[in-house]
């Protein structure tokens, strides 16, 4: 075999979002007015995602066992492109506001959502490394993006060095399980798994390489710090799209590879998912900073997440789909209201700037107050049915007590979202909070919201597709 | 028994020299010792009879990385004399910790496990072989790693150029 015969359609999209990045990075030169290249990585983009849908529509086709196009790779595709397409769009005037540089943020963006995607579709360790990599130096330099601002550079630094350690320690992982299964690839590792000593070994640092990725407890205590210190769209896009990606390739390899050995990792995730829920919800409680807020609730998000993954099964991998791509919307849409909020070179949105908004800025209180409902799972919202099917998959396992965690976690993180609203809405304030207000923000808090109404209304649509993923890994 | 009583030499120096790096008080001995580690490795290499790993060993991380390296502590000294200390008051606690969790993961690794042998001579043309496997099996991983690459290229650009205000 050479590299004539590659035949490049499994990863199409990828392709195309990798020529958009460096073409981005080319005529950046040239353009007089860079909000242009917004524009040209949204259209990237959208090809992308049609050749995706071309794709889905195919019989699954796999690039010579390192990854694979099916319809699991491609509902995580839409997620990840939309997560992309929110995250390019929210940035739009931000860069402009705080002049910084259009091109590299548009390309580097493009070129972590390539490495996220990647993740999703790998069925080889080495592939799952390399891309798992490539979304994390991205996303380390965007998170440092803002170089004046020293909480930005804390924020890169912290995400570096503590990404390189559990990629290290990802790695350590990789070797142990080749030499415990004599495989890297997703189907001779399925042959050799069996329980030994040096399996367990190797699934718990891959568990540990993972468990950073997805921020779950007790590998999160870069999130917050990160989460805050970092350009707020970047924080928006990460918080969506890296989860999305870890779970696609954490959920891939355990539920779909290392299903057969699951006695062995699931009280591990189980356990796992009650602190990361019950950490991140005790711990966003008590935060004043909204940034730093929707930090921990993203971990606990993580946890509720983890929830479905310890069901490993079919109801569980359907779910985790679902609830994805719920948060996709529910939290770029969330973050989208807080950039509107932010204050020039301040990079940090609090509690208290949000008083009285109902009053001054009915739609945009109106938009926060149905993400918050959405993040807390009150229905008639996405978040609910997210959490509902979360939950029936855990009770379906046998692990009812888990289910019941999750429930007392969601009751316990109303209090913190639903403070957000009361502050909008029932506290008044002498001098408005004045906003750096922005078309593209509505429009994209204005499709966070009506997704988040329409997955609520019609769940079963959604939750369709999610099973198509689902089948695609377990048959 | 020779090779055995070479490849324990070459361990501990490795080993040995890896334990200097992170022990050491100053940076740049620290990098030096580095580069120690990195002969080592691409010594293991040598009696593994993967020539061509060593000898690419040699090249990039003693030639290239550990330059670079030496050349990122030189650079930067001014801005690295220790006014803080990487050390907390948990350093105690974190210390036992790791040092437990380790030891049990080497008594798993080294003691419980059997380690599979495949009984077969290396094949003479390992270069050739390595080649084919890079642009045809493992094109993927070798072009996104290229992609990585460019990420990394475009950041460090990013992060050195001066602002433009």
């Amino acid at each position: 075999m050479t590299l004539n015969d590659v035949v490049l359609t499994p990863i199409l999209p990828e392709a195309i979002l990798l020529l958009t990045a460096i073409l981005i990075l080319l005529i950046d030169t040239f353009l007089g007015d860079k909000r242009w290249l917004t524009w040209i990585g949204l259209a990237g983009v959208v090809l992308a995602g049609v050749s995706a849908y071309r794709l889905a529509l195919s019989e699954p086709v796999s690039f010579q066992g390192m990854a694979v196009s099916d319809h699991y790779t491609a509902f995580f595709r839409m997620v990840i492109l939309t997560a992309t397409a929110l995250g390019l769009l929210v940035a739009l005037n931000w860069l402009d506001a705080h002049g910084e540089q259009q091109g590299e943020y548009n390309a580097l963006l493009l070129l972590a959502a390539i490495g996220m995607m990647l993740m999703a579709a790998a069925t080889h360790l080495l592939t799952v490394f390399v891309a798992l990599e490539l979304l994390s130096l991205s996303l380390y330099i965007l998170a440092g993006f803002e170089r004046e601002r020293a909480t930005s550079a804390e924020a890169a630094l912290k995400y570096l060095l503590l990404g390189a350690f559990s990629s290290a320690i990802f790695l350590y992982g990789m070797a142990l399980m080749y030499a415990a299964t004599g495989a890297l690839d997703f189907a001779g590792i399925q042959q050799g798994a069996t329980m030994s000593p040096l399996f367990l070994v190797a699934v718990g640092l891959l568990i540990v390489g993972f468990g950073f990725k997805v921020a779950a407890v007790p590998f999160h205590m870069w999130t917050p710090d990160v989460y805050q210190g970092a350009p707020t769209p970047i924080t928006a896009f990460m918080s969506v799209g890296a989860k999305a990606a870890g779970f696609a390739a954490f959920v891939r390899l355990f539920v779909g590879v290392l299903g057969v050995e699951k006695v062995t990792w699931v009280p591990v995730l189980a356990a796992l998912a009650v602190l990361t829920m019950t950490v991140g919800n005790l711990a966003a409680l008590r935060q004043v900073s909204l940034k730093r807020m929707l930090a921990y609730s993203s971990i606990a998000h993580a946890g509720y997440v983890l929830v479905g993954l310890s069901a490993a099964n079919s109801t569980g991998v359907a779910a985790v789909l679902f609830y994805l791509f719920a948060y996709a919307f529910m939290n770029i849409g969330a973050f989208a209201v807080v950039i509107a909020l932010e204050r020039q070179g301040e990079g940090d949105v609090t509690l208290s700037q949000v008083r009285g908004l109902a009053h001054t800025h009915p739609l945009l209180a109106g938009a926060m107050a149905i993400f918050m409902f959405s993040l807390t799972g009150i229905p008639p919202f996405a978040g609910f049915f997210g959490k509902l099917y979360l939950f029936q998959a855990a009770v379906q396992a046998n692990l009812t007590w888990l289910a019941l965690v999750g429930v007392l976690n969601s009751a316990l993180s109303a209090y913190y979202y639903l403070n957000v609203t009361v502050q909008m809405y029932m506290a008044k304030e002498e001098t408005p909070p004045r906003l750096h207000w922005r078309p593209v923000l509505g429009l994209v808090a204005a499709i966070g919201v009506l997704f988040v109404i329409a997955i609520g209304i019609f769940p079963q649509v959604w939750l369709g597709l999610a099973k198509l993923g689902m089948l695609a890994l377990l048959g | 028994m020779i090779l055995k009583v070479v490849f324990l030499l070459v361990s501990l120096f490795t080993v040995g020299s890896a334990l200097m790096v992170v022990t050491h008080k100053n940076l740049f001995s620290s990098a030096l010792f580095l580069v120690a580690s990195f002969f080592g490795v691409a010594a293991l290499y040598v009696l593994l009879e993967a020539e061509f790993l060593a000898v690419a060993q040699v090249l990039i991380y003693v030639g290239a990385i550990a330059t670079l390296i030496i050349f990122a502590i030189m650079l930067t000294r001014g801005m690295m004399s220790g006014r803080t200390s990487p050390r907390n008051d948990q350093a105690a606690w974190a210390g036992l910790a790791s040092v437990v969790l380790g030891l049990v993961l080497l008594y798993v690794v080294v003691f419980r496990v059997q380690w599979p042998v495949v009984e077969k001579p290396v094949p003479p043309d390992t270069i050739e072989q390595l080649g084919r496997a890079l642009v045809g099996r493992y094109v993927v991983p070798f072009e996104v790693a290229s992609v990585l690459l460019l990420a990394a290229l475009v950041g460090a650009v990013l992060i050195a150029r001066e602002k433009e205000v």
